[in-house]
């Protein structure tokens, strides 16, 4: 991949020739990342990831952040680029946030520095998040809800919470992005729709980014099926739960649930099938043990389906997979999601990155 | 109106100095002023003169009941005022009057609704009369009535300073509930970029009057108000106008007033569109300055910028383009032209990226990622959304890369037919693609829809490509100009240029000779495809294109066999600039040691097509050996076609066979020698230039020549 930014000397030429000169300069601006045309029309899932490795992220991300980011299920956006925004505003952002969800709210214009709003927002840093070297650090919002009648030592109530992050995105995605761009693509949410409308439509108009919805895809709830199934021998999964729609009317739904043990099993089998093979066409290294390919994952879910039809003598390719969950969390093909275990966390996140990334526009 | 001058006048620097507008209407009322009193002084007699000056000299306390002096002097000014209207003399006077109770709250009313202005409104009256308000036990109806009157005749009052200069007394008032909304709509009037502080005071409510006044400060001082206004702001303020519309406009008609009528209207803007959108991500949003800005002013602090929100007219863009702020938004640029014209100056990459950003998430959203199946149904807004679009790129005379990534995705999608002018017309304006990216991106997809359309999907598919080539040979005679080839977009050199372009040509070829079979030849596609070629043959001369390409089989003997005598011609003419501009290559290749080089194959090709068709339409050799159409002589004979040679002509061609018979029919008895010539002739006059100029450069035409085309007619040949 190519990309160039061909900035010629501004004033170098004759005053009539410059017009044409700045013409072509927006063009060729406009149009140098267009060295990335080929990477976004092809650009796929990839098709082989690193096997989820039990992080210690308890050891870099402190406990409170983690407690917020576990257990709640989020919905999933994808957001572009965010333009001018800086890790060292986190406090003027907070203010400013405020300020514009209580005028959404009571449909007045507030003063942005007025302490008292009802409505108390906050920007953090989660460190230790990021996985790649270009990745961002992940940023986490809350929105506090302050009663008039409240006394001071109240404990403020969490009414709102998100999160964007990037974990291990596209290196060359990233490095493309000119400087005054972050690149936070994955945005979870829980809390109220108003105020996550609020929240976007601020970011919106601060950082000129866009929100769409983010799907998980039947391909990527495959991936995180087997992803966490892979986990069970470290972490006791406790079951393997298919939710499959099949198209027939009235519609049906199926839920498949597998024994965390019965998983393990067949998918070690998958594994070593595929591994075998691999090590007749070619000579493996041994760093390639904890690498998944797409193949097995299709192998695995193949699996699971026949030993579905076996039995009920229904086949469910006819169907499409609309949620996977286990002990680790659960995902669902609206676009929510729930991480019950830190630990896999971050395989997880690089998944979802991932089909944020494929999202953009640009 | 007002509201928009004042508003539009110089921002930055003369806060103090009146605005122009005021200056002039000042002139203008002096002399009116000198005007009045020499008027007056002829009537000195008169009882409307006696009648200000009771109005002007009564006691305060005087009795109003059974008080029949003021009632016959308050008739004698109705009368006037209703008629011809208050001069600025007699309106200060009765205001003065009303305002100070003198004589009780009762009359006032009657005053005020007859303080019909006849030229211009004192500005001093209305500041004094504002001062009333606050001092006098004036009653609350009796206020809003006042507000009113002074909204009407806004646009009469000689200047504005002065009450700009009491804006911080005026806004006080909006305390009060029941003047707040006219109140409001006075601010929104007087309102400047120095004002905006005022925003600081919390307001409490939604109400649309305050919204509007509030929308205005945060244009001037976005970092102080955090305001969500609910996207149709529309009649947030009402005409108050109502008592005296009509006196005014008659008072105004009778005296021929030059006091637009436009004050009457509602200032305020309507923001279009009320209606409910359901796809939110193709409104093009608002433009706001932003207010993120911590990081620029840290590095551009000494200078002082100007937010986009505040220009208003072409001019104060070109004054102000060296320091113009980008908005919070770029996609917010494509919202009116004026922004449009800005645009087309922005050269920030990152500008443009956000741009982009914005422009493809909302063609991803609205036709790549729509859940619902319901959304192609709801196309008009897309519609609306695309055609916006497309001026866009018609003004800019640039594509969008954020719009070329979405049509690479998009044409593997589409059907054909949603929205099919729109999405062509966005894929004309697709820039250079490499010749190794276009097969993939382009002609792959383009491919598979062609074969499976319409044939008006396929004529609109060539008319897209013929522009799509227009757009690149211009961008590429423009850089040709500017003896500059860096400057190729993508970085594309001369010969990566020429091979893309070859490449389309031939794409087209190929298009066009599978689209022609398919549709047995219809002449809609045929006229589509010639207007493509029409472009190529011109290549080198118009665009400074070294490249010829000569159209494939399929293109040309469909073209000369057609039925329609136009097509032929069209041919003819093509034919006749590719002979144009090969002898003019040839010429510079000649002239020039390291010219470019035309190869053999083309001059071959050319020269056969140019044979063909002389022998087929002059010489009536149309089956001789050599030919592009080759059949045996057992299958001709068997068709019992007589003198098949002959068949097609310029006489016998079913194209212009009519034209032979209706010849033969009008010239039967008078000619006798040298009917073909007669003939030729005949056929130019009918408007067929481009057979006449093929004839003409390739035929040594003797006027002498026998009937039916001779040996004598020699072709010119290479």
């Amino acid at each position: 991949m190519i990309i160039s930014v061909v900035k010629t000397p501004r004033n170098s030429d004759g005053a009539q020739r410059s017009s044409y000169r700045q013409s072509y300069r927006s063009y060729v601006g406009a149009v140098s990342r267009l060295g990335l045309t080929s990477a976004l029309t092809a650009r796929r899932l990839n098709t082989s990831r690193r096997a989820p490795r039990a992080h210690n992220i308890t050891d870099k991300v402190s406990p409170e952040h983690l407690a917020v980011l576990v257990k709640k299920e989020w919905q999933l956006s994808y957001v572009t680029p965010l333009f001018q925004f800086r890790h060292t505003q986190l406090k003027r952002y907070s203010q400013q946030l405020s300020a514009f969800i209580a005028a959404e709210r009571q449909g007045v214009a507030v003063e942005v520095e007025e302490p008292q709003h009802s409505f108390k927002a906050s920007f953090s840093v989660v460190h230790g998040m990021a996985e790649a070297e270009e990745d961002a650090e992940t940023i986490l919002i809350q929105v506090h809800s302050k009663h008039h009648f409240s006394r001071r030592d109240d404990p403020e109530k969490c009414v709102w919470s998100g999160w964007l992050a990037c974990i291990n995105g596209s290196p060359e995605y990233i490095r493309s992005l000119p400087k005054d761009f972050i690149c936070l693509p994955l945005f979870g949410s829980s809390g109220g729709d108003p105020l996550t409308s609020s929240v976007k439509s601020w970011f919106q108009q601060t950082f000129d980014c866009c929100f769409g919805s983010l799907e998980i895809n039947h391909t990527s709830l495959q991936w995180l099926g087997s992803l966490w199934t892979n986990c069970q021998p470290e972490s006791n999964i406790q079951h393997l739960k298919m939710i499959w729609a099949v198209p027939v009317v009235p519609p049906l739904q199926i839920t498949y649930t597998v024994n965390p043990q019965d998983a393990w099993e067949l998918w070690t089998c998958v594994r070593k099938d595929a591994q075998v093979e691999k090590e007749g066409e070619e000579e493996e290294e041994e760093e390639e043990e904890g690498i998944i390919d797409i193949e097995e994952v299709n192998m695995f879910m193949q699996e699971l389906k026949s030993h579905f039809y076996r039995h009920f003598k229904l086949d469910l390719s006819a169907g499409n997979l609309v949620q996977v969950s286990t002990a680790l969390g659960s995902a669902k093909t609206s676009g929510r999601i729930k991480i019950s275990n830190s630990r896999y966390m971050i395989s997880t996140l690089t998944l979802l990155t991932e089909c944020a990334l494929l999202k953009m526009p640009v | 109106m007002a509201a928009k001058l004042s508003l539009s006048g110089p921002s930055d620097s003369d806060t103090s100095s009146p605005s122009d507008q005021s200056v002039s209407g000042r002139s203008v009322n002096r002399s009116l002023r000198i005007a009045e009193k020499e008027r007056r002084k002829n009537e000195a007699e008169d009882p409307f003169v006696l009648a200000l000056k009771y109005f002007s000299d009564v006691e305060p306390g005087t009795p109003v009941n059974g008080n029949d002096q003021l009632e016959r002097n308050l008739v004698c000014v109705e009368k006037v005022a209703y008629s011809k209207g208050l001069h600025p003399e007699a309106i200060s006077i009765m205001l003065e009057f009303a305002m100070s109770l003198r004589m009780g709250s009762s009359p006032c009313v009657r005053v005020l609704k007859c303080l019909i202005p006849s030229s211009v409104v004192p500005q001093e009256a209305v500041v004094r009369a504002v001062v009333w308000l606050g001092i006098g036990k004036i009653p609350i109806s009796t206020q809003v009535l006042f507000i009113k009157w002074v909204l009407t005749v806004f646009d009469m009052i000689d200047a504005k300073d002065q009450l700009r200069a009491i804006y911080g007394f005026i806004f006080s008032f909006v305390t009060e509930e029941n003047l707040c909304p006219f109140i409001c709509h006075l601010l929104y009037l007087l309102t400047r970029k120095e004002s905006g502080n005022f925003a600081c005071i919390v307001f409490q409510g939604r109400q649309p009057f305050l919204m509007h006044l509030l929308s205005l400060y945060k244009v001037f001082c976005p970092e102080l108000v955090t305001l969500s206004i609910p996207s149709p702001m529309k009649n947030a303020f009402r005409n108050h106008n109502s008592p005296w519309k009509s006196a005014l406009l008659a008072v105004q008609k009778r005296n021929g007033s030059q006091v637009s009528s436009s004050s009457l209207s509602l200032t305020a803007k309507d923001k279009t569109n009320s209606r409910k959108r359901k796809h939110c991500h193709l409104e093009v949003p608002a433009l706001n300055s932003a207010v993120n800005k911590q990081a620029q002013t840290d590095s551009c602090s000494s200078r002082k910028v100007v937010p986009l929100v505040q220009i208003h007219s072409f001019a104060q863009l070109l004054e102000n383009m060296h320091r113009i702020e980008l908005p919070a938004q770029m996609g917010s640029l494509l919202g009116s032209s004026l922004t449009l014209q800005f645009l087309d100056c922005v050269q920030d990459e990152s500008a443009l990226l956000r741009l982009n950003s914005w422009l493809g998430y909302a063609l991803h959203e609205e036709f790549l990622f729509c859940n619902d199946a319901g959304s192609f149904q709801n196309s008009e807004e897309a519609l609306q959304f695309l055609e916006k679009l497309l001026s866009t790129l018609h003004f800019r005379q640039e594509g969008f890369s954020s719009i070329e990534v979405f049509l690479y995705k998009f044409l593997n999608a589409w059907d054909g037919s949603l929205l099919r002018p729109q999405i062509l017309g966005l894929m004309s304006n697709i820039p250079v693609v490499t010749s190794s990216q276009i097969g993939q991106f382009l002609f792959e997809p383009l491919m598979q829809l062609f074969f499976t359309s319409s044939l008006f999907f396929k004529c609109g598919l060539m008319e897209c490509l013929n522009n799509m080539l227009l757009k690149w040979l211009t961008w590429h005679s423009v850089v040709f100009l500017s003896f500059c080839s860096v400057l190729y977009p993508r970085n594309i050199t001369l010969s990566g240029f020429k091979d893309s372009v070859m490449e389309l040509v031939h794409f087209v070829g190929r298009l066009a000779t599978v689209g022609l079979q398919l549709e047995g030849c219809h002449s809609l596609l045929l006229s589509f495809i010639l207007d493509f070629y029409e472009t190529v043959c011109d290549m080198f001369l118009k665009y400074g294109l070294p490249l010829v390409v000569m159209p494939p089989p399929g293109v040309f003997y469909p073209a000369l066999f057609a039925a329609d005598p136009v097509s032929v011609d069209r041919l003819a003419y093509i034919m006749y600039r590719y002979k144009v501009n090969l002898t003019s290559a040839k010429r510079q290749e000649k002239l020039k040691e390291q010219a470019f080089h035309i190869s053999r194959q083309t001059f071959h090709e050319f020269n056969h097509y140019v044979v063909v068709m002389v022998n087929c339409l002059w010489n009536s050799k149309m089956f001789h050996q050599g030919m592009g159409v080759q059949l045996g002589e057992e299958v001709l004979l068997k068709s019992n076609v007589p003198q098949y040679s002959n068949s097609f002509d310029l006489i016998h061609h079913p194209a212009f066979l009519s034209y032979a018979v209706d010849f033969h029919q009008k010239v039967r008895a008078q000619v006798h020698s040298k009917p073909w010539r007669w003939y030729l002739e005949y056929l130019f006059t009918q408007g067929y230039d481009g057979l006449k100029q093929f004839v003409q450069s390739n035929i040594s035409w003797q006027p002498i020549a026998g009937d039916g085309g001779s040996d004598d007619l020699a072709t010119q040949q290479r």
